[in-house]
């Protein structure tokens, strides 16, 4: 969706990496459009900063605080230089009249975050860590388009400690979980990414953990 | 092309898992969503009313449909596809506006219900204590800059707050240690720095918004006359003139606070809490026991304001009560 913004530039703000562009808890009642940059999404949670988010250039993000009123659930920091238009609420509704495909965006934006949540709920309706930690990486690969289905190795850019924030696993139980995935060779863990050898092992996995647990 | 299709009672427009890129409008009938609560897997049934969509979410979001439409007596109904659908709520965004917040609830309640099964949901910190924690973790994480930025957060709207002299001293020792003041704020013509570039006047006016969420209204209220006797700012003057109004209201200076906002009014006619200040003189005139007048304003109120906004909900309530 090519969209002409130059009539919002007087709403252009400039962050440096690092920058923090709003804090958890701070009230908020400002939303970013990203123009150029990246934005990282973060949450501090038990003494630690989960990257829960990176954001693109033509991403929105603080809508939440716009329409209900509520503090900031996550801080958003700036990764690179970043180029943002800030809205507030008394333009906002101007600028959804004014610019609908703005107003689309965060429709589409809704539904997929409602989606995702729901199935991070999934996860963590799992009783056993070790499905947790699959259903993790089932997770991942849904929403990561595959160019070959015959093959089952899978490549996610992520860590352990991203996958202990989904599993809602602490992280060194997730190290442990893990490495024994790792010793039974059903996965390969690198310092920036983890392959899975066979998704539909995990796949079956938990789907099997599934079924035992809703007949107990 | 939007297409009319009819079904029969008991038929089905889609099941659950179903992979569908239509979108639903119910012309008449009656059509059920079946699904299960994902918390107690409770089987739920919402009746869609004739006028409203459905199947709006998974076919926006291109995954399966996550309940089943079932058809309860005969219905005709329009399905659209993804893009005719976006085309209609783009020329109609009275439509979109009530959709973003119907889905904006909807994740609210999704993000609880994750919280809570993450058990340290026992992040039910009030945001003035969080704000400052924030702070605290980054100063221990060795990130200066951002551990001003949060703690000069806190300052800004809590200045008189519980942590206040310690996030001051935070600052303070966060600016010796490692890094010069000057790198804090960020570079660019547009740039917006952190707390420590607003003017003194916007540091008296939440100083003053501050004390008046702690009901130190007295206190407030002189804040506020300062900034408006100063005259500095006309942004925080008109801000400051329609929170005396407030101060006089839960003062209980019910006739001061009509004559207050009645003359904000007159002297800002484009002020942006005015549908506000109409609230208040009816809730002044109600505590001065004018029914009628107070009627008057809240249905003034309601006849001004957006639909759905807290301000019209408080008017309705208000309205509501006198009418009993």
């Amino acid at each position: 969706m090519a969209l002409d913004l130059s009539m919002f530039n007087r709403f252009a703000v400039n962050f440096q990496p690092g920058d923090i562009i709003f804090c958890e808890h701070e009230p908020g009642d400002n939303f970013y459009l990203i123009q150029s940059g990246r934005v990282q999404i973060v949450k501090i949670i038990d003494d630690l900063e989960k990257i829960i988010d990176i954001l693109q250039p033509g991403e929105l993000f603080g809508e939440m605080a716009i329409l209900e009123e509520a503090p900031r659930s996550a801080s958003a920091v700036a990764l690179d230089n970043v180029k943002a238009l800030e809205f507030n609420r008394e333009n906002f509704e101007i600028l959804m009249k004014g610019t609908p495909q703005i107003a689309l965006k965060l429709l589409k934006l809704f539904t997929k975050r409602i989606y995702d949540q729901k199935r991070r709920f999934l996860i963590l309706t799992l009783d056993d860590p070790q499905a947790k930690i699959a259903d993790v990486f089932l997770m991942l690969s849904e929403s990561q388009p595959v160019s070959d289905d015959s093959v089952n190795a899978r490549t996610f850019m992520t860590t352990v400690d991203d996958i202990a924030h989904w599993a809602g696993v602490s992280p060194v139980e997730s190290k442990r979980i893990l490495s024994q995935f790792a010793s039974q060779r059903r996965l390969e863990i690198f310092p920036d990414k983890i392959i899975v050898q066979n998704i539909n092992d995990f796949a079956r996995f938990v789907s099997s953990k599934r079924r035992s647990q809703v007949s107990e | 092309m939007p297409k009319a299709v009819n079904y029969k009672s008991n038929s089905i427009v889609y099941f659950k898992g179903d992979i569908n890129e239509k979108i639903y409008i119910l012309n008449n009938g009656r059509v059920s969503l079946n699904y299960n609560d994902i918390e107690t897997g409770q089987e739920m049934h919402d009746l869609i009313k004739t006028g409203e969509f459905f199947g709006v979410k998974s076919a926006m979001g291109k995954y399966p449909r996550e309940e089943t439409a079932v058809v309860l007596q005969d219905s005709s109904m329009i399905a659209f596809s993804v893009a005719e659908f976006e085309q209609i709520v783009l020329q109609n965004t009275r439509i979109m506006i009530k959709m973003l917040k119907v889905f904006s609830n909807q994740l609210r309640r999704i993000h609880k219900q994750v919280r809570s099964l993450l058990r340290s949901g026992n992040d039910v910190t009030d945001p003035e204590t969080g704000l400052f924690n924030i702070g605290e973790y980054y100063l221990k994480a060795r990130k200066q800059k951002q551990a001003i930025y949060a703690l000069r957060r806190y300052l800004t709207y809590y200045p008189s707050g519980k942590y206040a002299s310690e996030a001051s001293g935070l600052i303070e020792s966060a600016e010796g240690g490692t890094m010069p003041v000057s790198n804090i704020s960020s570079q660019g013509t547009t740039s917006r720095t952190p707390g420590s570039d607003l003017s003194d006047t916007a540091k008296s006016y939440y100083n003053a918004v501050s004390l008046f969420s702690q009901e130190k209204f007295k206190e407030a209220l002189s804040g506020f006359k300062n900034i408006v006797e100063a005259g500095i700012d006309g942004e925080y003057e008109a801000k400051a003139n329609y929170e005396i109004g407030r101060c006089f209201y839960n003062l209980q200076n019910y006739n001061v606070c009509i004559k207050h906002f009645t003359s904000l009014i007159q002297k800002y006619p484009k002020h942006p809490d005015l549908i506000d200040a109409l609230y208040y003189v009816g809730k002044s005139h109600e505590g001065s026991g004018n029914v009628d007048k107070a009627k008057g304003f809240f249905k003034k109120v309601i006849s001004m304001a957006r639909a759905e906004s807290p301000i019209m909900r408080k008017a309705k309530k208000a309205l509501k009560g006198l009418e009993v």
